[in-house]
């Protein structure tokens, strides 16, 4: 069965040894290799060879089977791709917006009212820092007015009631 | 073989076509039988090895890049083999086991029977494993020296000296 004509073995074979060795060399796996054709293997069995392409279809069909399968679940994961990440650029701006604003808003409001959860306790430390405002206001205004920056509470009630009787007098 | 028929065959077997797996059997189905009949001297197991590696050589046919094709089954072929070698030991441990707790004479796993085994069959079992394996590999595959040598990641020189070395024995044997 062997193809001997493939290579020239007696060149090969002097690579390793001297010439006459490599003769005898030849001749011995020549006589080999007719030893082994005259005593040849048994065949498999037409039963055998037909079992065995019909195994080979099946398995031929499972892995074109399997292919399609692959395929489609690669285009399924693409087309997931594809849509995450169209969503995921479709929501980005709106989320960058919507952070600018809370921003801008975080810059009036005090830390503790930003960073707690509580709503209202919240309100109350915004109702009292209102109520410091409108006093620092009043106060100002009152400071403000020069002539009245020496005179004490008393003075000025007083001040208010003569204004006001003087002006239901006409 | 023809490389462009070889190329006709790859195709149509990559495209799943059952007339080109039919003529791989065609080309290969007695030679490789032959290849696993003498390393294993059984007709059945023969049988299941080559239904193994016709099966294995549809799955794997898509990962075939060109070069020689009867070096890339044969290599398969081999593989198989050689996972059989692997299984077949794992049973003789197993059964040495289980023979030496039931106190009985270990089992042969291999065999048809006493008509199966023929003159050659008796004088390769007396080789060494691994010439018998180079031997046959040459034989049946129709592989040169050189393409066996570098499947078997061994100098040509190794290689040569072995199969030379075995088929002087197996004459020496068979006289």
């Amino acid at each position: 069965m062997n193809d001997s004509t493939k290579e020239n073995l007696k060149e090969l074979l002097a690579g390793f040894m001297d010439s006459d060795a490599a003769g005898r060399a030849v001749q011995d796996i020549e006589r080999g290799d007719r030893l082994l054709r005259d005593f040849p293997a048994p065949k498999p069995s037409q039963n055998v060879i037909a079992g065995i392409k019909l195994q080979m279809a099946a398995a031929s069909r499972r892995q074109h089977h399997a292919t399609v399968q692959h395929r489609i679940w690669a285009a399924v994961g693409v087309a997931a791709a594809i849509v995450l990440a169209s969503v995921a650029s479709l929501k980005l701006p709106e989320q960058k917006s919507a952070e600018q604003t809370a921003g801008q808003y975080a810059v009036v409001i005090p830390d503790r009212v930003w960073d707690g959860s509580d709503t209202t306790s919240d309100i109350t430390v915004l109702s009292a820092e209102l109520d410091s405002l409108e006093k620092e206001i009043t106060s100002t205004s009152v400071d403000e007015t020069g002539d009245n920056s020496n005179l004490n509470v008393g003075e000025l009630e007083m001040e208010l009631i003569e204004t006001g009787g003087n002006l239901w007098k006409g | 073989m023809p490389q462009n028929d070889t190329e006709q065959i790859i195709i149509g077997c990559k495209r799943g076509d059952e007339a080109c797996f039919a003529r791989l059997i065609e080309i290969y189905g007695n030679r490789c039988f032959g290849y696993f009949f003498r390393l294993t001297g059984n007709k059945t197991i023969s049988e299941d090895l080559l239904s193994e590696l016709f099966v294995k050589l549809v799955e794997k046919i898509s990962t075939y890049r060109g070069g020689s094709l009867d070096g890339w089954v044969f290599a398969m072929a081999s593989n198989i083999f050689h996972d059989h070698l692997r299984f077949k030991q794992r049973q003789t441990r197993l059964l040495d086991e289980h023979s030496r707790r039931l106190k009985m004479q270990p089992m042969t796993t291999e065999g048809d029977g006493p008509g199966d085994v023929d003159k050659m069959q008796a004088a390769l079992e007396k080789l060494d494993d691994d010439v018998r394996e180079l031997i046959m590999m040459r034989y049946y595959s129709q592989l040169s020296f050189k393409e066996i040598s570098q499947q078997r990641h061994e100098p040509i020189g190794t290689t040569l000296s072995k199969v030379h070395r075995g088929l002087k024995m197996l004459r020496e044997l068979m006289e």
